[in-house]
């Protein structure tokens, strides 16, 4: 019986394939430069060209990013879509449908698997090859499948159980990861499928196989963190441990956004549990929604509000995992721990500080005492 | 100091603003020996590596003008600078240049004689430059001021005072009966009434007791640093302080901005402030929507538009650091009593005109500097009309013209907002009697929409020469048009309309009730729906943050109060400042559009 990407790749592991993908995407994260070096694009209807990572922009170099990858989209007839907040959880809402192909320059592709497409992380070069040809050549990765078993503890997040899941298990670089896990809501399965690609996966899905190699038990889940690296390279081998290890640290700031802690599910729970407590003097917490339909939910829900009663300050809509120069950015000395993707020196602001991604209820609970 | 001194000459032209000495996002670099560095850097990059002690800066008119930072003096006086000659200063500037032990002399006609690299000889006693073989006479400098220079500046000056014991201030203000009297402007009876001081007239100097400081985070590194320089353990009153996060909050500047977080907290741990606002939106907005700024009294803060509060009839005006931590200590300040212009609104705002086209067209026929050391004095029926907010809009631009403050009559409105007794405030009123330089008359009924174009904000021009440019980059925000009312204005506008999908349109409300309140009354999701992004209540774009910075030959329209060359991006990033009813319309078409050709929607 066939793996979902043997299904989808259409030919066994090891065996090269073609794809012709249904939807190709460029955003102004790393790969935007693929808009320089494709000469034509041959399929306009599949492309979409997203500006949400440096919003508002916070560099001229920013805004120069945004001319660039919107005139590319004007002259090839491609669709522009800015201000609707994180491209992966904008396009997994709003466009991504079961048995599509996604090629995508990002390392968290994988997330399409959770509605059973085919994401594709590849390089700026390798965009720019299939904005022009159209298609995509790859070896059919082998495939390790997860059984997703027990349920989740109090305070304990999708988050960390994709944490703990790779601390557990090293070996994922290349390969295909599909989880079986039929108790999962849609956005905990977004957020296994796109963080199990961190360390190098080729992709993941959440499909109903009844194979096993390996077994993620919710139950035994602990609150997780993934420590500070020194460069973005280098950001696939960085250390994950549970949170206690470190308990007590003082930190100086927190950020909730993203898929990971930006949606309405996510931003629901952390207002939940800020009830009746005040943020930590001495504390920044940033929150950020992960799109525009997120933000209007939660404005209408009255969460906007009862954050800004704590003392939270609300970001624009975007990706803000990596942060230069911006709202929530940390100095010099200090830490922040955010359910952003990234720990590497300088992605939050100075090179000279710490930053730990932990999931929503773990900074939730930084905000309140100023410590992990 | 030297009686006869010579220096080599740096050469200026006009209306060199604080943005051109020290760039706006070098402001808050934490240190001032860093920072002297970046000095004139889109100017004269070549001026912080070639400076010498000694040199001495020729320039025209309006030097100084625009922030009150007190770093555009300090990083002067740090790269050496002892002395400058212009022929007029901006008036923050001028405060600041004499705190920090530069001697600034006020002359006309040196400039027509030298050029940059030739030398200046200055005699203090004789009043006289000489450059060229070609000597020119300069006007007295207030004692007070040369004391000052010779002190070494006001840190030293104020660390004598304390180390010898200072005094407690005592403040007798004047009773009803006493401020009522006739024949003032209403700088003049504001001053006197704080002062104490029946006879008042300009160019006096007197010593006022502020009822309200405010610092903002810019500051409050510097701040901290130089109440320590002075000695100063207490402060006056405590509880006539407040601390706004505004500039700093959030965080965003990576290298800068915590610094200026932990002084803030630091300063208000140490000296008992209370009042403490850290990212709850802009300082001077929270500065008349909490009241802290009242009708008929006097405050004062680290920033150039504390002018604003002057639409409810407060003495308000910006000084720089040293000066509010020597004020801080005492609990004093001293203001030259400046001369008054009374500006006359007739007529009604025509549907589309707001306040802020009114100002703007003020701003263009009287410019940056026509308003130099002057109140700003507004009474009509026009200005009456307006609400609060439009009225602290127009307050907080006249500085812009450089003006010392603006000031509105206080009426049934001022009452109601402050929920105040009319008659305890309504002595702040223009008199028939009062002496005024001149009079402006306006009818607003035949107003256009104003747009201040690149790169001045005197550089005004009426929509129909402006409308069709196309515009990249939208922001709707700032102390001078983000108000709750500014917002309604906009959404009235947007409801169920879409922006292009690459026309760039950020939001960000003044404060934060502004925010909750706007959410509340649906703007902010309609906004969203017309593919805003909206950031949380601060300074933003506006004092140059990265919230939406732009690139070489883009275009920027927003509602704030600053268009300086550099500010909103690079020194090619064109900037337009304009009312919240042409920012929407605009922002729906991406080319300036004139909101009386659209309608309008109930919200």
């Amino acid at each position: 019986m066939s793996t979902f990407v043997e299904k989808m790749l259409g030919a066994p592991a090891g065996s090269p394939a073609r794809i012709t993908p249904d939807l190709i995407v460029v955003n102004d994260g790393i790969c935007h430069t693929a808009v320089e070096m494709a000469n034509l694009v041959r399929s306009p209807d599949k492309v979409r060209v997203i500006f949400d990572h440096d919003v508002p922009t916070g560099r001229p170099e920013a805004a120069r990013v945004f001319g660039s990858i919107r005139r590319f989209a004007r002259e090839n007839n491609v669709r522009f879509i800015q201000a609707e907040g994180v491209g992966y959880q904008y396009l997994l809402e709003q466009e991504v449908r079961p048995g599509q192909i996604v090629v995508q320059g990002g390392s968290h592709a994988g997330i399409y698997g959770s509605v059973g497409a085919l994401g594709i992380n590849v390089s700026a070069t390798e965009l720019a090859r299939v904005l022009e040809h159209d298609y995509y050549n790859t070896v059919v990765p082998e495939t390790v499948a997860v059984r997703v078993e027990g349920t989740l503890p109090e305070h304990v997040t999708m988050m960390d159980a994709a944490m703990a899941f790779l601390s557990e298990n090293p070996c994922l670089a290349g390969k295909a990861v599909e989880f079986c896990g039929p108790q999962l809501t849609a956005h905990q399965k977004a957020v296994l499928c796109s963080m199990a690609c961190e360390t190098g996966a080729f992709t993941a899905a959440v499909t109903d196989t009844e194979d096993q190699d390996l077994v993620l038990d919710l139950s035994r889940v602990v609150p997780m963190v993934t420590m500070p690296c020194s460069a973005r390279e280098l950001q696939k081998d960085a250390v994950r441990q549970p949170l206690a290890v470190l308990a007590g640290m003082r930190l100086q700031a927190g950020q909730i956004g993203g898929y990971t802690g930006g949606t309405i599910e996510e931003l629901r729970l952390a207002v939940s549990l800020i009830e009746g407590k005040t943020l930590a003097r001495g504390f920044r917490l940033t929150v950020a929604p992960a799109t525009s339909a997120d933000f209007l939910k939660a404005l209408d829900e009255g969460i906007i509000e009862r954050f800004i009663d704590f003392g939270a300050q609300i970001s624009a809509v975007g990706d803000h995992s990596v942060v230069t120069q911006g709202a929530g950015v940390i100095g010099k000395g200090e830490k922040l721990l955010t359910t952003g993707l990234y720990t590497y020196a300088g992605c939050m602001g100075v090179q000279d500080s710490e930053v730990y991604t932990g999931s929503v209820p773990s900074v939730m609970a930084a905000a309140v005492t100023g410590r992990l | 100091m030297d009686t006869v001194f010579t220096g080599k000459v740096w050469k200026f032209g006009n209306d060199i603003d604080t943005d051109t000495i020290i760039p706006g996002k070098r402001g808050t670099i934490p240190t001032i020996e860093e920072m002297k560095k970046y000095a004139f850097e889109l100017l004269k990059p070549e001026f912080a590596s070639t400076v010498q002690p000694g040199d001495i800066l020729v320039a025209g008119t309006n030097f100084g003008c625009g922030s009150s930072r007190e770093q555009a003096a300090t990083v002067l006086s740090s790269n050496g600078v002892r002395c400058i000659i212009a022929k007029s200063f901006a008036r923050i500037f001028f405060r600041n240049a004499f705190n920090s032990g530069i001697l600034l002399i006020t002359c006309d006609g040196i400039q027509d004689v030298c050029e940059g690299g030739d030398m200046v000889t200055v005699d203090v006693e004789k009043k006289q430059v000489t450059a060229n073989g070609h000597s020119f006479t300069f006007g007295a400098i207030p004692q007070n001021l040369l004391q000052i220079v010779e002190n070494g500046g006001l840190i030293a000056d104020t660390k004598q005072r304390v180390a010898a014991g200072l005094k407690p201030s005592v403040c007798h203000k004047l009773d009803d009966a006493a401020r009522r009297k006739k024949g003032f402007t209403m700088a003049e009876k504001l001053l006197r009434c704080n002062a104490g001081v029946d006879a008042i007239q300009p160019g006096d100097i007197v010593i006022t007791h502020p009822d309200m400081f405010m610092i903002h985070d810019i500051y409050t590194p510097y701040l901290l640093d130089t109440l320590q320089k002075m000695g100063v353990e207490k402060i006056a009153d405590p509880d006539k302080v407040t601390i706004i996060f505004d500039h700093c909050m959030p965080t965003a500047v990576a290298g800068n901005d915590s610094a200026h977080y932990d002084a803030g907290l630091a300063l208000s741990d140490r000296y008992g402030i209370k009042k403490l606002h850290v990212g709850e939106g802009i300082c001077h907005s929270i500065m008349h929507e909490m009241r802290y700024a009242k009708p008929g009294e006097v405050a004062t803060a680290t920033d150039s538009h504390t002018t604003t509060y002057g639409g409810a009839g407060n003495f308000c005006t910006g000084i720089g650091t040293a000066e509010m931590a020597a004020a801080l200590a005492t609990g004093e300040l001293w203001f030259k009593v400046p001369e008054a212009i009374k500006i006359v609104l007739n007529g009604h705002l025509p549907n589309g005109v707001l306040s802020k086209d009114v100002i703007l067209k003020i701003l263009g026929d009287i410019k940056a500097d026509g308003g130099q050391y002057k109140s700003l004095e507004f009474t009509g029926p026009a200005a009456h009309e307006m609400s609060m907010p439009a009225r602290f809009t127009v307050a907080n631009m006249a500085l812009e013209a450089g003006a010392k403050c603006a000031l509105f009559e206080a009426d049934e409105k001022t009452a109601a907002y402050y929920d105040m007794p009319l008659n305890e405030i309504d002595w702040v009123c223009v008199d028939e009697n009062a002496h005024y330089e001149k009079v402006l008359t306006y009818s607003v009924d035949e107003l256009e929409p104003q747009l201040s174009c690149p790169q001045g904000v005197d550089n005004v021009h009426p929509i129909s020469e402006v409308a069709g440019t196309p515009i990249d980059e939208v922001y709707l925000g700032s102390c001078t048009n983000g108000n709750l009312e500014d917002l309604a204005v906009a959404a009235r506008y947007m409801k169920g309309k879409h922006v292009p999908d690459d026309m760039r349109f950020i939001v960000v409300p003044a404060t934060n009730q502004v925010y909750k309140d706007a959410i509340r009354l649906g703007y902010i999701q309609i906004f969203v729906e017309a593919g805003a992004v909206i950031c949380h209540p601060c300074c933003g774009l506006c004092c140059g943050m990265p919230y939406g910075l732009m690139y070489d030959d883009e275009r920027i329209l927003s509602t704030a109060n600053r268009n300086f060359i550099g500010r909103q991006g690079t020194k090619k990033t064109l900037s337009y400042l304009c009312s919240p009813a042409v920012a929407a319309v605009t922002a729906l078409t991406g080319r300036v559009a004139d909101p009386r050709d659209f309608t309008t929607t109930e919200v």
